[in-house]
């Protein structure tokens, strides 16, 4: 009977437990939803948001917030409340990403099967293979399309997201985002994909997720994160050109060092070719940074960042010495934020000639801070102005020469940014020398 | 700004070493300033010097000071609410070298320095360049060692502005008039005579930028009461830094303060010094 009885309180003692910690919770959503509104009112750069009725805004989320049952759907709400703004670099990030940083944060990072993808005529299409990972040693090709990733259907995942979407610049970069997702996941367990084939084929191959390429690298609240930077001579008859790819502007003491090698090695070549498609951005100040390999002429800026109170200037400072050859850059609408400050400031200073797609015109500085229910908050801080007096958030940069991605292209074994932009760089060759 | 017991002028350079880091890491928006509060009569206050004067007093002395010829101090600084945490290391002697060096993890070092006519930055993200016009001076001048024993020759006059309450402790604001560049603002306690806050726009090579420093933790250091701990805000981001070592009379390598070899390049580009070619 005692032992009853102990249960019994027990019992009692974790439901008044349970309810106390649900209370707490959901407490703690209330004030993260308000931390988000107050921290948009006072912290973005156009303190008239554009127009933007805020308060009114406030009082159409604020019931749902009170009627939230968990901080999945707080995390909803609240993101529906950030859409109404209409602008990039505001999302919420769940806080589950930060419990697994604090565990191990090379554990935190998901394991990769070696492809990228495009989107491409509404399809998830292959755009590249990574040597020495699964897919390329099971025999996965550009230009292969992918219909399953496990349960997921991704046409229906397309379509879906499509409809939603609208126009929206930032469709085809969060679409890449999502299916890459799909396809991470723990290194060492298996998934199994779905694809059409060059003769669209259904190929069914089961794919291993590996440690991915590159230098685990963390900033702040950002999450972890494999930087890898690429480089390559390719040469021809005609010429001798320096490609160069990277996938994120992160991790400045391993990328910055191996940019400068790269260029310091082709001073002499033909033509620097710096590949951005797929790049979602990162540090501000590795765009000037790059950019100062290329400029030799005092006081040119790539932009300015706009504030509430302030205007601050992305002054160009050359470095001891500098490339002065024809210069490419490859884009397309992946390439986002501190990429397309990078492109479009040297577009604007005629230092460069932009092939590929239009970017994903998502160019807001941001900061990451944590929110009361554990949760994080990416809010921008300014607005961005290139030097040419273009806002790139929801305009991007226009490539001067149009060589978007093709699945014809893919499967022909082109890349029609490329081609376009050696040919340039093959008419150059004479104004260089 | 004066270099009072060191660490307080020096944590202005070091401010400049965080700034490309705030770039880095996209973390900008004005600082708006504090309106005046409790301004008493002009009659009734103090002069400027008077207050420097005290302030070397209760630190510990001018013959304390006139002991010290150079400093390096050692701490960490943390970014508030932002997770970005990193360490500082500065090195100053007399007459005015300097050089700092802040290193975050995922952002990479930014160092910066003078040794007394060029002054100089070094990021991992953005490359080296050297400072000029305003910025250049104002470095220098936040790096002269000693400097409150001949602030006449740093500044063309210094007067008290008011009293103000910083973090509730009544203060004195006195504001510095430099020969080149803006005037700069620092609180002096009515009741401990200690510095504990600054105020002071800064040039910089993207745009002015202003700076408010609220300066903490004092302790004896070879006779002289330090600050260890600064926290700064600036762009309106507020970064903590916390000093574990201050070291006097260190025994520094002789080229400590010998401008890299990549600055000596840019003057060579420049013209400024001779190609060794």
């Amino acid at each position: 009977m005692l032992m009853k009885y102990l249960f019994l309180s027990l019992l009692a003692a974790a439901v008044g437990w349970t309810q106390i910690a649900a209370r707490a919770a959901h407490q703690a959503d209330l004030d993260s939803f308000e931390y988000v509104w107050k921290t948009v009112r006072d912290k973005h750069w156009d303190p008239q948001l554009g127009g933007l009725d805020w308060q009114a805004v406030h009082d159409q989320f604020r019931p749902q917030i009170e009627k939230s049952e968990n901080i999945e759907q707080t995390r909803q709400i609240i993101t529906e409340m950030l859409d109404t703004l209409k602008l990039s670099h505001y999302r919420i990030i769940p806080g589950a990403v930060y419990s697994d940083l604090a565990k191990d944060s090379s554990v935190a990072v998901d394991g990769s099967v070696g492809l990228d993808v495009r989107i491409l005529d509404g399809q998830a299409v292959v755009s590249s293979v990574e040597p020495m990972f699964p897919a390329k040693l099971l025999g996965i090709k550009p230009g292969w399309i992918i219909e399953r990733i496990g349960r997921i259907d991704i046409p229906s995942l397309i379509k879906n997201f499509s409809t939603t979407a609208g126009g929206s610049t930032l469709r085809d970069l969060t679409l890449r985002r999502a299916i890459l997702a799909h396809l991470e996941g723990i290194i060492g367990q298996n998934i199994v994909v779905e694809f059409l084939d060059e003769k669209d084929q259904l190929a069914i191959k089961t794919l291993t997720r590996e440690p991915p390429k590159g230098t685990l690298t963390t900033l702040g609240f950002l999450g972890p994160a494999y930087v890898w930077f690429d480089a390559r001579r390719i040469k021809d008859a005609q010429s001798t050109v320096e490609y160069t790819a990277f996938n994120m502007f992160l991790a400045p003491d391993t990328l910055m060092p191996a940019f400068g090698d790269a260029i310091q090695s082709c001073f002499k070549c033909d033509g620097f070719i710096v590949d951005l498609r797929g790049n979602p951005g990162g540090l501000g100040a590795m765009a000037m940074g790059l950019a100062n390999w290329f400029v030799d002429q005092k006081d040119l800026r790539l932009g300015s960042l706009l504030l509430r109170d302030t205007a601050l200037k992305f002054v160009l400072n050359p470095r001891p010495e500098t490339y002065s050859g024809p210069l490419a850059i490859l884009v397309d609408d992946t390439s986002a934020s501190t990429a397309e400050i990078f492109a479009g400031g040297l577009q604007d200073l005629k230092r460069a000639r932009i092939f590929g797609s239009r970017t994903a015109a998502a160019a807001l500085p941001s900061v990451i801070e944590r929110l009361p229910n554990g949760d994080a908050f990416q809010y921008a801080i300014a607005n961005y102005v290139s030097e040419g007096g273009r806002e790139l958030e929801g305009n991007g940069v226009i490539p001067d020469v149009e060589a978007g991605l093709t699945r014809a292209a893919l499967l022909a074994g082109k890349d029609p940014a490329l081609d376009a932009a050696l040919q340039w760089i093959r008419t150059q060759k004479p104004k260089h020398e | 700004m004066l270099r009072y017991s060191g660490y307080e002028l020096r944590s202005r350079n070091m401010n400049r070493a965080i700034f490309p880091l705030l770039l880095g890491c996209s973390l900008w928006t004005a600082l708006a300033q504090d309106a005046p509060k409790q301004d008493a009569p002009k009659q009734d206050l103090p002069k400027g010097e008077s207050i420097l004067d005290r302030y070397v007093e209760v630190t510990g002395g001018k013959a304390a000071y006139d002991k010290i010829h150079n400093e390096v101090a050692k701490g960490t600084l943390e970014l508030s609410g932002k997770n970005i945490k990193g360490t500082i290391v500065s090195y100053q002697a007399e007459p005015n070298k300097d050089y700092s060096a802040v290193d975050i993890t995922g952002v990479g070092k930014v160092e910066s320095g003078t040794d007394g006519t060029v002054a100089w930055e070094r990021s991992a993200m953005a490359g080296p360049r050297i400072k000029t016009d305003v910025e250049r001076d104002e470095m220098i001048r936040a790096s002269a060692f000693n400097a409150h024993l001949n602030w006449r020759t740093l500044y063309d006059k210094v007067e008290t502005a008011g009293s103000e309450a910083v973090d509730g402790d009544d203060c004195y604001k006195i504001v510095l008039t430099p020969k080149s560049g803006r005037p700069e603002t620092e609180y002096y306690s009515k009741t401990t005579g200690l510095l504990v806050k600054t105020s002071s726009v800064n040039t910089t090579q993207m745009g002015d930028i202003s700076t408010e420093s609220f300066v903490k933790d004092y302790k004896a250091v070879n006779g002289v009461k330090m600050a260890f701990t600064r926290v700064n805000r600036v762009a309106g981001q507020e970064i903590q830094v916390h000093l574990d070592t201050i070291e006097v009379n260190a025994d520094m390598p002789k080229d400590r303060f010998d401008l890299p070899e990549e600055i000596k390049a840019l003057l060579r580009k420049n013209g400024a010094i001779p190609d060794a070619k």
